[in-house]
């Protein structure tokens, strides 16, 4: 039996669901011996970081540096809030180890290009978390890469995540004071609900706008150059009040001539049975796909069945073990993980030019 | 009871004939062909005139209002004819320039059939009961194959242009669209409603020959509606993979607007589609294309 590497991972913040350190502990190949984060960070983070290494039985370090030089690591998980997302994952990088760091990327895109000049400089690996290993998405691939929709001319990705993100729309009184925005992302932990956990108050675009854009990556192998986007705050107090989008359509014009579009949205948990609406649609010269990202499912329906219980359940999904698969083949041969830190800025960038372009109603080039 | 006419081809009137049962307060009583050979025997027993001239300028007697369905060259001559001799008239193809048409005290209902498919009429009553709130995204999704069927390009998008105002219930503030520069027979178009309503809407006709596709989503601020083909296909086996079929909505959008011309006349009311539904519906039309032409955004804000 061939011997094969574990790689030795620092968990570098867990402030958010989770769910990447939690990946890189359930594939074989990785194993996570420390906790890390910054002294000066507020309280709440340093509990959720020693909650984290407690549940695990490893240290927590409060010193980046000191945990990176003390425990001979290979990679970092970073995972902390999205404006510090690309500080650690630099700090990880230019300490020479291999990054995965969770979605968004950052709030800035002048954060994402010192990441892609830090992965290069170090000569390092980077993957940025994404939903490119879901079923669905490899079918819509494969079925692509068969050649049986001809040469690909236009997509679409509908996003609809329906989960809800506070109190509703239009529901806070004269009296009462804007939703602070981090304090709403720290009560929404318990229900999962703080993708957009930070300071700095996040649209739909920018804190799922990674998962359909990746998609779009994934299938066109192309990058967007220009965008026309319309935003709206439709749903949730939080985002009227820090002037924020939960709902957004975006134009996306492609090179190599593929057009498309994207239509995200926090639509709310009663505008979906499930997670949300989440499709792929594909024009090709000969034909086209449509892709429900959702499936395969298997419908479950019971008395007394909690109302927000989903009643579709994904089965099947493998993607984080694959995304850590392939972040191991990365390592192991050199090869690129499926969403790289240059990958990852682009994607970056076409996000944050679809918010200026729906905050100013014009085209928006997209600087690559 | 109302006594219909029908000007239409063989083919159509094989499709108004098998919805004739279902029609209530009216009943088919005359046939004229927009082209020579035509027959309404599908019909049933109704006066047949040789051509739609012949029969409203020489059988006017036979019939109390008509529905026209021709090519739009056709169509709009025939309105004028069928209005300059005071019977309703319900009519398919006249394209934008209805206004100019008809006589202002007769009834004009311009067939808007996809307003009535059972799909789309679900969307709209669920938004008509507040069940979804204030309308914020409308995504179509609507692919053909080419053919005859889906005509010019103008006449093709007009149906979605008409469902989002119809929907929003106005006429967009801006349009953006684009156009594939390797495939001609495909449009997206991006629209922005008041209130922050906006519409993503992408249409083909480039599909190899076979089936279509429509996928419609209504997204309101505390519901959504989704009317999708993808969702209500059923499996087929035949060898290999498995074919998808979907389950039919059968006619029931002829059914529905044609029993809402009807029910106009008898009530003696507006119809729920108008010349000016039509007329803004052919004013977004004119704007997708020219934006695609000129790669501006329409309507949109002023550069600062």
């Amino acid at each position: 039996m061939e011997e094969t590497k574990t790689f030795r991972a620092g968990v570098l913040s867990v402030v958010k669901h989770c769910y990447l350190p939690r990946a890189v502990a359930a594939h074989p190949r990785f194993e996570l011996v420390v906790v890390t984060d910054d002294a000066d960070q507020p309280d709440w983070v340093h509990v959720r970081n020693q909650n984290f290494a407690d549940e695990f039985g490893i240290p927590y370090v409060r010193d980046v540096a000191k945990a990176i030089a003390e425990y001979d690591l290979d990679m970092a998980a970073v995972s902390p809030e999205a404006e510090r997302h690309c500080d650690l994952a630099v700090r990880a990088a230019d300490a020479g180890l291999h990054v995965i760091a969770d979605k968004p990327m950052s709030t800035r895109l002048s954060e994402c290009d010192r990441l892609v000049e830090a992965v290069r400089r170090n000569n390092v690996k980077f993957l940025l978390w994404n939903r490119n290993y879901l079923p669905a998405v490899i079918q819509a691939k494969e079925a692509i890469g068969s050649g049986a929709i001809g040469e690909l001319q236009a997509i679409h990705v509908d996003f609809y995540f329906s989960k809800d993100a506070g109190p509703p729309k239009g529901s806070r009184a004269e009296v009462d004071s804007p939703i602070d925005w981090l304090q709403r992302q720290m009560e929404a932990h318990a229900d999962g609900s703080d993708g957009g956990v930070g300071s700095e108050a996040m649209g739909e675009l920018q804190i799922e706008g990674i998962y359909p854009l990746g998609y779009v990556h994934l299938l066109t192998d192309q990058n967007v150059q220009r965008v026309f986007a319309r935003t709206a705050t439709h749903f949730h107090q939080a985002n009227v009040d820090n002037n924020v989008d939960d709902l957004a359509t975006v134009s996306l014009e492609l090179c190599g001539g593929i057009i498309g579009s994207l239509c995200i949205g926090r639509i709310g948990a009663a505008s979906h049975p499930d997670i949300g609406e989440i499709k792929i649609h594909v024009i090709g010269a000969k034909g086209g796909l449509v892709i429900s990202e959702a499936r395969p499912e298997v419908s479950i329906y019971y008395r007394d069945q909690p109302p927000l219980e989903f009643k579709n359940e994904r089965i099947a999904n493998e993607n984080d073990f694959l995304l850590m698969d392939d972040f191991a083949r990365a390592l192991d041969t050199g090869s690129e993980p499926i969403l790289n830190a240059q990958a990852g800025r682009d994607i970056a960038a076409t996000v944050f030019a679809a918010v200026e372009s729906g905050k100013t109603g014009q085209l928006v080039e997209v600087i690559c | 009871m109302i006594r219909l006419a029908l000007i239409s081809s063989a083919e159509t009137a094989e499709a108004y004939g098998s919805i004739s049962t279902r029609l209530h307060r009216a009943a088919w009583a005359a046939y004229a062909p927009v082209d020579s050979g035509g027959s309404g025997k599908a019909l049933g027993q109704v006066t047949e005139a040789t051509s739609a001239s012949a029969l409203i300028a020489g059988q006017a007697d036979a019939f109390d209002a008509v529905v026209i369905d021709a090519d739009q060259a056709a169509a709009q001559r025939l309105v004028k004819e069928a209005s300059a001799s005071g019977k309703p008239v319900l009519a398919g193809a006249t394209g934008g320039s209805l206004a100019a048409l008809g006589q202002a005290d007769t009834l004009l209902m311009p067939a808007h059939p996809w307003r009535f498919l059972p799909s789309v009429q679900s969307v709209k009553r669920s938004l008509d009961d507040n069940k979804l709130g204030q309308a914020g995204l409308l995504r179509i999704h609507r692919w053909l194959p080419p053919g005859e069927g889906v005509g010019v390009l103008a006449d093709r998008i007009l149906p979605d242009a008409d469902l989002a105002c119809w929907l929003f219930g106005s006429a967009p503030e801006t349009v953006w669209s684009l156009q594939s520069a390797a495939n001609p027979e495909y449009i997206q178009f991006h629209l922005g409603f008041a209130n922050d309503g906006m519409a993503m809407i992408d249409v083909a006709a480039s599909l190899p020959s076979g089936g279509d596709y429509f996928s419609l989503t209504m997204i309101g601020g505390t519901g959504a509606a989704y009317a999708d083909d993808h969702h209500n296909m059923n499996l087929l086996f035949s060898g290999g993979q498995p074919n998808a079929i979907r389950a039919s909505l059968g006619r029931a959008d002829l059914v529905g607007q044609l029993q809402e011309f009807v029910d106009a006349i008898s009530e003696q009311r507006a119809p729920s589609v108008t010349v000016a539904d039509t007329t803004r519906a052919a004013s977004v039309v004119d704007q997708v294309l020219e934006s695609a032409k000129s790669r501006q955004v329409i309507g949109g804000k002023e550069v600062s």
